[in-house]
């Protein structure tokens, strides 16, 4: 009978986090602190954080930090980011160590990237996505300064990224896009404003997802992926659709894309594993109670 | 360290190798990370090359590197780049507070120096690795400054050829954007930018098959389009879609020219012109749904189709139908050119029994169309006033298909609970 090989699955995040030199792992340096977060959660969810040497872990996301606006990079020496930012701060609750942080500093360079029309951008250098909204409330909804920004604003923005089909896009009229729609969701449901959806609408696009597989896939026409058992499946349990997908099925196809000897979960089955999939998959995998 | 070499690699002599290859050779179209023993075998020039020849070769606009040297040349070029960046940002400090594109030029030579090794490095770094945002930062802070045209081209050069290997890159697309953005702002040439770009996301979107970002930058380009190139796009895209009708990005893109044309007739005052224009865009979406149907019937069980035709249902019912039991007027009355609510109904429903015909078919495609095609009835009995769907039932009552859009929708919990499908008779 298949299962969650959770053993497995730690000891392939903690081999992961040991610097690796080859070309592959150089050129994903540049969000080891989003890897970081994929890792650190997983070992959470299976109750495992404490293999990690905390202070360690807590000192090097503070050497991402930009003393200067208040943004965290997504390694050492590199560029502020809200993807980072958010990554760092979810970091820091993992941990339970928010205190290290000037709160009101972090707050302000993340409020300080909503732009008139209420949308967020991802840095200084301007780019608008429905992600960055997501990962700015986040972030102010975990430091409790949502008082920062215009939140009327920033969820009508979101709501003008909603599509025909129910679903929403990166930004207004971007196809939809599960992922997109996680953050949307997610966002709208942090702030209060799950009123603005069509459940029965999105929930109709996102149960279209379940391929014949069991898996879920990101868009119309794609293969199944692991991770969108998460963006998906969350996205479902926020709306209250999650029933309107075979969760067996589903929790078949997650212990299928699982590397039961090395550990680690894949895209989909007999793929290489990942950091991110193996998250993806764990989380997943957690909703379904595996 | 990796177990390939026993020798020493010099990163830094490979790295300043490569970037003098970028500099003699503008036009680089094409690159590749080859296998040594791959090349081995490439086609050698007679002149003698600048260049370890075991490392790189270039010819023709080509480039090839060795994929053993990739990690000394990435080391050397995070170390070459996060110098200059670290005195870049220690300039800027200087200078102004916090930095605006309003601030005075650098004057100095050696500011000059400085940014020429900034786009020497990011180069050379971004062709290595295109997803590393803090290089593409630099290279907006240099570019911010001068905002000439030919620099402005040069960077959606260099994004073309990254584009070429990477096609989704995010941060590539994105800088694409914001270098498009001040070319928009400064200079009038943002047609033959669409056009241009229109190519490029096609040609990628031949190799890259459903590029989420390709497709999105085509979308983001709409509101640059001006009335004719709108159209201009929904003609060329045709034949394209033809041959990827399992692309639901191109579809996507579609809707969103469609969507647009109907966004601007709705938003005009009704003059002459306007209803010439309204008139025009109810026949294209007769046309596309005709087309929409003709593929629907020629690839069988095609998921992207029959989304394309949800939209276009959906929008056709709300702008270009009249609802004669209710005498009620969704849109305007384009002087006779409406249809019914009705008579477009009595169609989609000629194409579901049609779709529906299936029954002693075990082919699995065949089955599938039978699903969309029972997924797709249900999602136009949403679109339509209550008071059609005792009209819609009787129907299917009529045409008998009733009990195999329910065995087709018994696992689906989304459809079960639809109307269309419940007991017509206890409503009487």
């Amino acid at each position: 009978m298949e299962k969650l090989e959770g053993e497995k699955h730690v000891k392939y995040i903690l081999s992961v986090e040991k610097r690796k030199d080859d070309f592959e792992s150089l050129v994903m340096d540049h969000l080891r602190i989003n890897g970081a977060y994929w890792g650190l959660t997983t070992l959470d969810l299976l109750h495992k954080l404490d293999c990690v040497d905390q202070e360690e872990a807590v000192s090097w996301v503070m050497q991402c930090y930009h003393e200067d606006c208040g943004g965290f990079g997504g390694n050492v020496g590199h560029d502020p980011h809200l993807l980072y930012t958010l990554s760092a701060v979810q970091i820091l609750v993992l941990f339970d160590k928010l205190d290290v942080l000037d709160v009101e500093k972090v707050s302000n360079y993340v409020s300080g990237l909503q732009n008139e029309d209420g949308s967020f951008s991802g840095d200084m250098w301007g780019e608008i996505d429905t992600r960055f909204s997501y990962c700015a409330i986040c972030c102010l909804s975990i430091l409790h300064r949502m008082d920062k920004i215009n939140v009327e604003k920033a969820v009508n923005y979101i709501v003008s990224c909603k599509n025909l089909d129910g679903g929403f896009g990166c930004t207004p009229g971007g196809e939809s896009h599960a992922g997109q729609i996680f953050c949307c969701i997610g966002a709208l449901a942090i702030t209060g404003s799950l009123h603005h959806v069509d459940k029965d609408l999105l929930g109709w696009w996102l149960c279209e997802r379940q391929c014949k597989d069991g898996g879920l896939n990101g868009r119309p026409e794609k293969f199944a992926d692991v991770c969108y058992s998460w963006w998906v499946l969350s996205s479902l349990i926020i709306i209250d659709r999650a029933h309107w997908i075979d969760k067996s099925k589903l929790i078949n196809f997650i212990l299928n894309c699982q590397d039961k000897e090395k550990g680690g979960i894949s895209d989909r089955p007999d793929n290489a594993v990942d950091v991110f999939h193996t998250y993806f998959g764990v989380a997943g995998a957690n909703y379904l109670s595996v | 360290m990796g177990g390939s070499s026993c020798f020493h690699v010099d990163g830094m002599m490979l790295l300043k190798q490569l970037e003098v290859i970028l500099e003699r050779d503008t036009l680089i179209n094409e690159i590749g990370f080859v296998h040594p023993s791959q090349l081995a075998t490439l086609d050698r020039s007679p002149d003698a090359t600048h260049y370890d020849e075991t490392a790189f070769w270039n010819k023709d606009h080509k480039l090839a590197i060795s994929t053993e040297i990739l990690q000394h040349l990435y080391r050397a070029v995070m170390q070459e780049y996060m110098n200059v960046k670290k005195r870049l940002e220690g300039l800027i400090k200087q200078s102004i507070g916090k930095y605006s594109s309003d601030s005075p030029t650098f004057g100095s030579d050696s500011d000059h120096l400085l940014e020429s090794e900034i786009l020497k490095h990011t180069m050379a770094l971004l062709i290595l690795n295109s997803d590393f945002g803090s290089a593409w930062n630099s290279r907006k802070m240099v570019i911010v400054r001068k905002a000439q045209l030919s620099l402005l081209m040069d960077e959606l050069h260099l994004c073309t050829l990254i584009l070429s290997y990477s096609p989704k890159s995010q941060c590539t697309w994105s800088h694409r954007r914001w270098v498009i953005e001040i070319i928009g702002e400064k200079f009038q040439i943002m047609h033959e930018i669409v056009g241009q770009d229109s190519e490029l996301v096609k040609q990628i979107a031949e190799k890259s098959k459903m590029n989420y970002r390709a497709w999105s930058h085509l979308c983001w380009l709409i509101p640059y389009m001006k009335g004719t190139q709108v159209i201009d796009e929904l003609n060329k895209s045709k034949k394209w879609s033809e041959l990827h009708i399992a692309d639901n990005c191109c579809f996507h893109f579609r809707r969103r020219l469609l969507f647009k044309m109907l966004e601007d007739i709705s938003a005009r005052e009704d003059d002459e012109s306007c209803i010439n224009q309204k008139i025009e865009v109810y026949f294209l979406w007769k046309e596309e749904l005709e087309w929409n149907e003709s593929l629907i019937s020629r690839y069988i069980g095609r998921e992207a189709l029959w989304l394309h035709r949800r939209f276009l249902s959906q929008c056709y019912i709300n702008y270009f139908t009249i609802d004669h039991e209710t005498c009620n007027s969704n849109g305007e009355d384009f002087h006779g050119i409406h249809s019914t609510l009705d008579d477009f109904l009595d169609k989609e429903l000629e194409l579901l029994l049609h779709s529906l015909d299936v029954t002693d078919n075990e082919f699995e495609d065949t089955q599938v169309q039978a699903q969309h095609a029972t997924s797709y009835i249900i999602w136009i009995s949403k679109q339509v006033p209550p008071h059609k769907h005792e009209k819609l039932q009787s129907r299917l009552q009529e045409m008998d298909l009733k009990p195999i859009m329910i065995k087709l929708c018994a696992d689906k919990p989304h459809l079960c609970v639809s109307p269309l499908l419940q007991d017509y008779n206890s409503n009487v």
